[in-house]
């Protein structure tokens, strides 16, 4: 059982590394260091203090937790770590997507009420902020993490 | 004792945030609010519950780890218990942490009302592997314990058919039943079996 | 007979150990988290990341779901015109007390029962203390509201206040009146009168919040830091001027626990039905009185009458004595008066710092009669003296900064 063991603790802190270089790009950004930046499906940086520096604060966090976590996240300590900083990304990857869908239910300026069926799926095409597109990797290992800890895996 | 064709007074009594609002809320039916943090009741509500012949008016009274009230919701504890005098006691103790709730318990016993106690939040203590044995503490305590899960309703039922078997317990009795001596056959299992509830 | 305190711990211990078995347990993922939760360490970035999702969800919700795109357009592009055209004769007082204003373009200026009120009331304040209720609830029936508190205990200790006094603040955001009688596990009259006042000046409830989100969006940051500054420093303050004494409060941590869907249900349901019978009604009735006020020329009167201390000392304009006496009855209300008077932001922050600090609300206040009468004359000198040296101080560092 070590291999696996040490994939899963490889692939958390790669995890917890790409949201702590996230986070801290997009404070950056925020701060007018560089403009806003687009990976792929990725995009870096906004106006918003509350969104883009508490929210990227927070991502930051998340990361470090599972940089701190993953060497033992199969003992105590560590597992609760993993866990803390996987629902740390995932409330601010969650918001922003919730977010999403209450700024696309309603009609934009106009005298209809709702949103066009295809107006909203369009809203949801990327890029995406780095929350967002960390958020599925974190579900998995902190699905994965919980599980595993039920029935004793690893 | 206590005359069945008269409303009987029960008091929920009990350290803070072991369940005492949910449990009087499915006794009851009445919307006490509950919450996981201590301190949510700070104010008396009451409710009433018939059970088959008999009719109760219940009160769930404000958290209190102590009778020497500390603050001014445990004041309010103390207040009710001094203006109902004939009431019964019911003491809800939390299965995970049952020392604190005894010592709680036993001042109410001091006091030398009719007390029946009730071991809430079963499920956690067994998820914790902590086993209670309510039967043991019913025999060495001389009144009714009843293990309850508050928010499954398990035993509530049987909770309510045994208020009416509330017992006055007696500290010496209680100690040398500690000490491995029997005072007497045992109040409640006597009690058990005259069905006359409160022992006329 | 009576046992002392440790004979009857001697015989709990007894009891316990005829009874009680402990097994072989692991820690629960509960109990894992229970406690990275409250170490300092980890627990301040999960209470910032708590926070974060509370105001995003708060605001994303109430004010761009529910406000933005549906009840100013169904508000102001139907209701309002409707009204103003169905509604007999213009320039009669009922048309003024019922519709408001005529021209009025939005539902925040016409300021008529029917118009500001039902749109204050269900268009912003509503669908706000839905959801901050809903999340307020899952904090309380998480157990991580304790949890919080034991949290800022580390940080408030330094100042004198006690961390888990913090619960009753919090509470207060959803509403300050059962906040108020919440005081009641403090241990000692100092620490409920400190509690009890800065609760009054410096929490704002939640339906406050919603409508500043909504007037004041931009500003609404500024103006939580200022209350938040506020809190620290007066309660800093009292906690010195006060006599009395101050024990450290014994924090009782309960563990995680699922929300029961019903318990939450339930509890959303009573206080949404609370807000209906008991704040739309107290609405109502402030439009109806700021009006009947305005016209008997009163309002103007108390203007100009404060206009050197509003105008020079707190630096806002005279008008806005209007609102901070609608702010008496509802201080949603008053903040929904102050976005139609026009002003710099930065007299908008002030503005709305001060309708926040400077009385309670009728109803905070009728709970702090019943709770102690007495302190209560002491709270409201203390409230007046603090309005006034904190107003001018907001002003000066407007002026510091260059904005006001
Ligand atoms: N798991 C479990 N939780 C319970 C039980 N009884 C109550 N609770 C929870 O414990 C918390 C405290 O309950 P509450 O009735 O407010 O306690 P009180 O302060 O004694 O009135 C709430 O979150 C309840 O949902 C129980 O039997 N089992
Ligand atoms: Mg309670």
């Amino acid at each position: 059982m070590e291999a696996p063991c040490r994939g899963a603790e490889l692939v958390t802190a790669a995890v917890g590394l790409a949201a702590v270089a996230c986070g801290a790009a997009n404070i950056l950004v925020w701060a007018g260091l560089y403009d806003g930046i687009e990976i792929g499906i990725m995009a870096i940086g906004g106006p918003d203090f509350f969104r883009w520096v508490w929210g990227s604060l927070v991502v930051v966090f998340g990361g470090v937790m599972m940089l701190a976590g993953a060497r033992q996240m199969h003992a105590v300590p560590g597992y609760g770590k993993v866990l803390l900083g996987v629902a740390m990304i995932g409330i601010i990857g969650g918001t922003d997507i919730f977010a999403l869908i209450c700024e696309n239910i309603p009609a934009g300026e106009g005298a209809q009420f709702f949103n066009s069926a295809t107006g909203f799926i369009g809203a949801f095409a990327p890029p995406y902020p780095p929350a967002v597109v960390l958020l599925p990797f974190a579900l998995v290992i902190g699905c994965a993490l919980y599980a595993g800890r039920a029935d004793d895996g690893c | 004792m206590h005359d069945h064709h008269d409303r009987l007074t029960i008091l929920m009594m009990g350290n803070p945030n072991v369940g005492k609002s949910a449990l009087f809320n499915r006794l009851t039916g009445a919307n006490a609010v509950v919450s996981n943090y201590p301190g949510t009741t700070v104010d008396v509500t009451k409710g009433y519950l018939r059970k088959d012949r008999h009719s109760y008016e219940i009160i769930d009274v404000p958290g209190a780890y102590s009778l020497e009230a500390r603050d001014a919701a445990e004041e309010v504890a103390v207040r009710i218990l001094d203006t109902h005098p004939d009431a019964v006691i019911m003491v809800v103790l939390d299965a995970t942490r049952v020392e604190r709730g005894l010592y709680l318990a036993l001042e109410v016993i001091e006091r030398g009302a009719p007390c029946i106690l009730a071991l809430n939040m079963m499920d956690v203590a067994q998820d914790k592997q902590i086993a209670v044995d309510a039967a043991e503490m019913q025999r060495v305590l001389g009144i009714p314990v009843v293990a309850t899960t508050a928010i499954s309703a398990e035993g509530v039922k049987h909770l309510a058919d045994m208020i009416r078997k509330a017992q006055v317990a007696d500290l010496s009795a209680i100690r040398s039943r500690l000490n491995g001596q029997e005072p007497d056959q045992g109040a409640v299992a006597r009690c058990a079996g005259c069905g006359g509830g409160g022992c006329r | 007979m009576g046992l002392t305190a440790d004979e009857r711990w001697g015989l709990v211990d007894a009891i316990a150990q005829r009874t009680v078995a402990f097994g072989i347990s692991r820690q629960t993922t509960g109990d894992v988290l229970g406690e990275l939760t409250v170490k300092p360490l980890t627990g301040i970035p999960t209470a910032l990341a708590v926070l974060y999702a509370f105001w995003s969800i708060f605001g994303s919700f109430a004010g761009v779901l529910v406000t933005d795109g549906f009840m100013i357009k169904l508000f102001d592009g139907y209701w309002l015109p409707w009204m103003q055209a169905a509604w007999p004769d213009p320039g009669s007082v009922h048309y003024f007390l019922f519709v408001g204003d005529p021209a009025a373009e939005t539902c925040f200026e016409a300021f008529g029962m029917l118009t500001s009120g039902l749109f204050v009331s269900f268009g912003v304040v509503l669908p706000a203390i839905f959801v901050f209720y809903l999340m307020m609830t899952l904090l309380e029936d998480s157990g991580y509201l304790p949890r919080l508190a034991v949290l800022m205990d580390t940080l408030l200790h330094k100042i004198g206040l006690h961390g888990y006094a913090i619960v009753p603040a919090i509470l207060g955001l959803g509403c300050n009146v059962p906040a108020v009688t919440a005081t009641r596990t403090l241990e000692t009259k100092k620490q409920r009168f400190i509690m009890m006042t800065l609760l009054a000046l410096f929490i704002p409830c939640g339906a406050q919040l919603g409508i500043m989100l909504q007037v004041v969006p931009d500003t609404v940051g500024w103006v939580l830091l200022y209350l938040l500054i506020g809190f620290v420093v007066f309660g800093y303050v009292l906690s010195r001027v006060i006599p009395g004494s101050n024990p450290e409060i014994l924090i009782d941590v309960p563990p995680y626990r699922w929300p029961q869907r019903a318990n939450v249900a339930k509890k959303l349901w009573n206080k949404t039905r609370g807000f209906l019978t008991n704040a739309v009604p107290f609405v109502m009735l402030g439009i109806l009185i700021v009006n009947i006020l305005y016209l008997t020329g009163f309002i103007g009167w108390l203007a100009d009458l404060a206009a050197p201390l509003f105008v020079t000392w707190f630096g806002v304009p005279k008008e806005t004595v209007g609102p901070l006496l609608a702010a008496f009855l509802r201080k949603d209300l008053a903040v929904a008066q102050l976005s139609t008077i026009p002003m710099t932001s930065y007299q908008m922050i002030t503005a709305v710092v001060l309708i926040s600090i400077y009385f309670p609300c009728v109803a905070t206040f009728a709970m702090m009669v019943r709770e102690g009468p007495r302190q209560l004359l002491a709270a409201i000198g203390v409230l007046a003296a603090v309005v006034l040296i904190y107003g001018g101080l907001i002003h000066a560092v407007g002026i510091l900064l260059g904005v006001a």
